[in-house]
């Protein structure tokens, strides 16, 4: 009975997975291989394209929807030493491309389990110190987020740039985007909950969307740093 | 009939059936690499009706300067682009023979003469008793994989140089979704696709010459070229580890065309199931 004898050897494997699984990292979290997450991050590092507007972390992202990342710790754990990766809210951090990291196959470990999650690159667009950010400059920092995205994903080929979303903690001081025109009015955009990024579980973020219109020169102003000023092709 | 190690092995990342891995970005002088044993379900050979257990060596190298091995594939990545990726490609045919009844074949054989034209299949339920040995052949051809998106790729191949001949060509076309994650450490990847040979591949696997048909009683049969079968497959990787994990698959194969209706082939239909742990070095 050739199924019954490959379900047995299967069982067998089994068996032993179990007795190697419990070898696996120790920790009270969960883990993250960081081979896995370099050959993801790597992608930006390596395109020639226009970036300069643009930054690209690594996203801790949980699938549960009720699921935090507050307070949680990532650790590049490398047998001769470690290294904190410290998550912002949305779960990003700085990722690190390291040979020796790599060579070794170590663990990204994370110090508490957050049930199932993702782990995946994010391009956002960079922030400015001062909090204003000319319309040109967004414009042209999304056809760049674009051009990357395209470079990655063929069928991106037919989307457009059609704004950026601006990402608020949700305990932050104070939310909100005003917008200057030229002729000296000023607006504020509307604050609404939403995912920070497409396909993350937590909803309730304040966001602000500031959709391109015209050819009007406008400025936006932040009177607190947004977490992630998100593109959006459309 | 349960052999120690099948003459195959396995890679690890790609679909259930024979792929070309991803292009893997690494740092220059690093690598990715797999070794592993586990164990395989599958037809003896393309058509036979009757399974065979195997011990499944696990083998996927791959280097920073883009040369990969992977099971019985190696082959270079030359494409910088993500979405692209081509190359040449070397794949070992492995042997096919009448597989573990040598020893009844050769006292078999001495019989045959004495009964002058007895064939040998007249002693034995293997269709491949009588028919000639198929030695392993090195064959060589590129690769073309093209993504749709960062999951889904189409996947060509074209090898030349198998049979004894060695002027058996086979055009494998696919379409791959790959690893869709289910949380953190369990992956699946599913893979489709059609595969096209020539009359002299076909003739070399499932042709029946005269002189084979006298030795093997099997009707003489000339099998011309094209569509060779269809495959759908399915590949599950559990990762315990960033160096331990288990990797499992199951393909079912079926054969078409000339191929499909050869004498050799008993079932045209055929399920390949594996198994096997490997460690991430």
């Amino acid at each position: 009975m050739p199924l019954a004898s490959h379900l047995t050897a299967c069982c067998t494997l089994s068996l032993v997975a179990l007795s190697i699984g419990a070898a696996g990292p120790a920790c009270a979290g969960d883990w993250v291989s960081y081979r896995d997450a370099y050959r993801a991050m790597v992608v930006f590092e390596k395109y020639g394209g226009p970036k300069n507007f643009l930054q690209s972390q690594l996203q801790v992202a949980p699938q549960d929807r009720g699921a935090s990342v507050d307070g949680l710790q990532l650790t590049l754990a490398g047998k001769t030493n470690q290294v904190n990766l410290p998550l912002d809210p949305l779960g990003r951090t700085p990722f690190p491309l390291l040979k020796g990291a790599y060579d070794e196959n170590v663990a990204l470990l994370l110090s508490r389990k957050i049930g199932s999650f993702a782990v995946r690159p994010r391009v956002s667009i960079a922030l400015q110190p001062d909090g204003v950010y000319e319309d040109g400059e967004l414009r042209a920092a999304c056809e760049q987020a674009l051009g990357f995205a395209r470079y990655g994903d063929g069928s991106l080929r037919s989307r457009q740039c059609g704004g950026v979303r601006f990402v608020f903690a949700k305990r932050a001081a104070e939310v909100g985007v005003r917008v200057h025109r030229a002729d000296g009015s000023d607006a504020s955009l509307p604050v609404v909950p939403a995912s920070p990024f497409p396909g993350d579980a937590d909803d309730g973020f304040p966001t602000v969307l500031y959709r391109f219109g015209g050819n009007e020169r406008v400025q936006l102003v932040t009177a607190y740093p947004p977490l992630a000023i998100v593109p959006l092709f459309e | 009939m349960t052999k120690l190690f099948a003459l195959t092995l396995a890679a690890v990342s790609s679909a259930a059936c024979a792929q070309t891995p991803a292009t893997n970005p690494m740092p220059d002088g690093s690598r990715d690499m797999y070794v592993g044993l586990g164990v395989a379900s599958g037809a003896r050979y393309q058509g036979a009706a009757d399974t065979e257990r195997s011990a499944l060596p696990v083998l996927q190298v791959q280097l920073s300067n883009g040369l990969f091995v992977s099971g019985m594939r190696a082959g270079i990545h030359f494409g910088r682009s993500p979405q692209v990726e081509f190359g040449p490609l070397l794949e070992w045919q492995p042997r096919r023979d009448a597989a573990g009844e040598g020893d009844e074949l050769g006292g078999v054989g001495d019989m045959r003469f004495s009964l002058v034209a007895m064939p040998l299949a007249a002693f034995s339920d293997n269709r491949l008793a009588g028919m000639p040995v198929i030695h392993g052949r090195l064959q060589g051809g590129a690769f073309l994989n093209y993504y749709l998106t960062p999951d889904w790729r189409l996947t060509s191949s074209l090898l030349y140089g198998a049979g004894n001949a060695r002027n058996g060509m086979k055009l494998e076309l696919g379409v791959q979704r790959l690893a869709v994650a289910l949380g953190a450490h369990h992956r699946l990847a599913f893979d489709a696709g059609v595969s096209f040979a020539n009359r002299r591949y076909n003739s070399a696997f499932f042709g029946v010459g005269e002189s084979d048909s006298l030795l093997s009683g099997l009707p003489v049969y000339d099998a011309g070229g094209g569509l060779k079968d269809a495959r759908i497959g399915a590949r599950w990787s559990w990762a315990w580890s960033p160096s331990w994990m288990l990797t499992s698959s199951v393909q079912a194969t079926r054969l078409l065309g000339d191929a499909r209706l050869s004498p050799l082939v008993e079932r045209p239909t055929n399920l390949t199931v594996s198994t096997a742990i490997a460690y991430r070095f």
